[in-house]
């Protein structure tokens, strides 16, 4: 709201390019404006100065008002607890929703239901239900289906494991994964898990107060301890880890692998080399 | 986009009128709907301005907030100007334009009737800028309190009210994140035949009846799991106070109702 005291700038100065297929992780603590910038990706918010550019579809602070579907169509984005969304009758029909919006045939769409209810590990006899009869996961995964139906090259994910076990965490987040390298998608997700970035991202992206605090290689960012510090972050426990060995047992080993098994593999390889 | 939204305008500020008990003021601007009409004349009306004017005055409350409340109605204040203006006739001819006839007593009577209806909006809108919505349901629970006597339920209403008052906020939010979402999976809200934007509102207020029942059942497992069992033998942390000067703002309110009926015509 311009013109009143309840104006406040969100985002200020991002210059950031995403290529075409990189895996980015936004982190940043909450009010970093990770959902703000996230939002102007698809003109669901349009930005007060600058401009964003996504494929061919430009939009300028002040630009005259555009048709925003093509543009939604590219951009899928998965919010935050997205099982809210649900309404339709049947998960089906829910999962239409989205495909028929962009004008997609009644037929086309149904196939669509029945290919994305399976990449998200449901069965097809879910298509049938009520999805307020399901459980808060498969609710979840419901949701995530009826963007993903949506046939997006770009997918924006908003804190998409928030409020799951773990066990439900890790199966949403390698669904996303495993989507992201088949599919060539360009993937875009917000959290606040260091964990999670360092496992699936190409790219990090450190959001803080509105401004791009870092960009970079998940090996550039984790070798900024003290920066993240500043920021009330940290790099992943096998970093700390790993920097902690160097220290200590003397061995330079090089900043690569970032899960719980490549790191103990390479901790043992390299002692075994010592044994030699 | 719905932030432009503003309900419950309360305006923090430390003012004489802010100050006073939440019960004072809601009897003030109530007994302040039926003085106004007792006004009928210049002087009597010139009371009252003056009197609204030191109000407002008082209250420390820029014109700017007050005005934000006259909006809505200025249309239907101009509106009811006109018509009187055009439709009464009594005293002197002013103008004649065809079949329009301007009477001065149908400007009069105009003007009066729209100071009447500014009179009115602009109290009962200071009330609820000076007053937090808590504190004006727990002054109306006290003073419909008596009410119990005939198994009247004041202080549900009460609990009713101010739990729909704190939830507006989380439903706007709330909305306004399903919006997007909708929005996100290619849902129009803003443009189509009115037919097609009704149906649009479906997949918007599915999920918010939804969300809105199972609140309700997650804050009444709450109230009930910290032993609430409604308002018998209920203390409170703010206990209302009645001082002085709302005894002195409602003696004042006497003399101003006396003056006006010694003034009226």
């Amino acid at each position: 709201m311009e013109g009143t005291p309840f104006e406040r700038r969100a985002l200020h100065d991002i210059n950031l390019d995403i290529a075409d297929g990189t895996f980015l992780a936004l982190i940043g603590h909450t009010g970093s404006g990770k959902s703000t910038l996230i939002q102007h990706l698809n003109g669901l918010l349009k930005p007060s100065a600058g401009s964003i550019k996504m494929g061919s579809t430009e939009l300028k602070a002040g630009g005259k008002k555009q048709d925003l579907k093509s543009l939604r169509k590219k951009a899928g984005i998965v919010f935050q607890y997205p099982e809210h969304q649900l309404f339709e009758e049947t998960v089906e029909k829910d999962i239409m929703f989205g495909p028929r919006n962009f004008g997609v045939s009644v037929e086309t769409a149904r196939l669509t239901a029945a290919r994305v209810i399976e990449m998200v590990g449901l069965p097809e006899s879910v298509l049938s239900k009520s999805p307020f009869d399901l459980s808060g996961g498969q609710m979840r995964r419901v949701a995530i289906a009826g963007v993903l139906a949506m046939n997006p090259e770009v997918l924006i994910l908003d804190e998409p494991t928030a409020g799951l076990d773990p066990a439900g965490r890790v199966e949403i987040m390698e669904l996303f994964n495993s989507l992201h390298e088949r599919n060539n998608l360009t993937t875009i997700l917000v959290t606040h898990s260091m964990e999670d970035a360092s496992k699936y991202a190409d790219e990090i992206a450190v959001m803080h107060k509105g401004e791009l605090y870092l960009h970079g290689k998940p090996t550039d960012i984790f070798s900024e301890r003290e920066a993240l510090k500043r920021v009330g972050l940290d790099v992943p426990e096998t970093v700390q880890f790993l920097q902690k060995w160097n220290e200590k047992s003397g061995l330079n080993l090089a900043l690569t692998k970032f899960t719980v098994e490549e790191l103990a593999e390479q901790v043992s390889q390299s002692l075994k080399k010592r044994g030699n | 986009m719905l932030q432009n939204v503003i309900i419950g305008q309360y305006y923090p500020a430390s003012s004489p009128l802010h100050r006073m008990d939440s019960r004072s003021k809601l009897i003030a601007a109530f007994f302040y709907l039926f003085i106004v009409f007792l006004a009928n004349n210049w002087v009597t009306y010139g009371v009252l301005i003056a009197f609204t004017a030191v109000t407002i005055s008082l209250s420390k409350v820029p014109f700017r907030f007050l005005y934000k409340g006259l909006k809505p109605i200025l249309l239907l204040v101009v509106f009811t100007m006109l018509l009187h203006i055009f439709l009464t006739k009594e005293g002197d001819l002013l103008y004649k334009a065809g079949f329009l006839e301007i009477y001065e007593g149908g400007v009069i009577q105009g003007i009066f009737i729209a100071l009447r209806l500014l009179l009115l909006v602009m109290m009962t809108s200071l009330l609820t800028l000076t007053t937090t919505p808590i504190d004006i349901t727990d002054g109306l629970e006290h003073l419909l309190g008596p009410l119990k006597k005939w198994k009247l339920p004041v202080h549900e209403f009460a609990l009713m009210m101010s739990i729909s008052l704190r939830f507006i906020p989380t439903l706007l939010q709330e909305t306004e994140k399903i919006m997007k979402a909708q929005m996100a999976r290619g849902a129009d809200f803003t443009s189509g035949p009115i037919k097609e934007r009704a149906k649009a509102f479906v997949p918007l207020l599915v999920p918010l009846f939804v969300s809105s029942f199972k609140r309700a059942e997650e804050l009444a497992l709450a109230m009930e799991a910290r032993g609430y069992r409604g308002g018998e033998g209920r203390t409170r942390l703010r206990a209302l106070e009645w001082h002085q000067r709302d005894t002195f703002a409602l003696i004042l309110l006497a003399l101003l109702t006396l003056s006006l009926f010694l003034l009226r015509n």
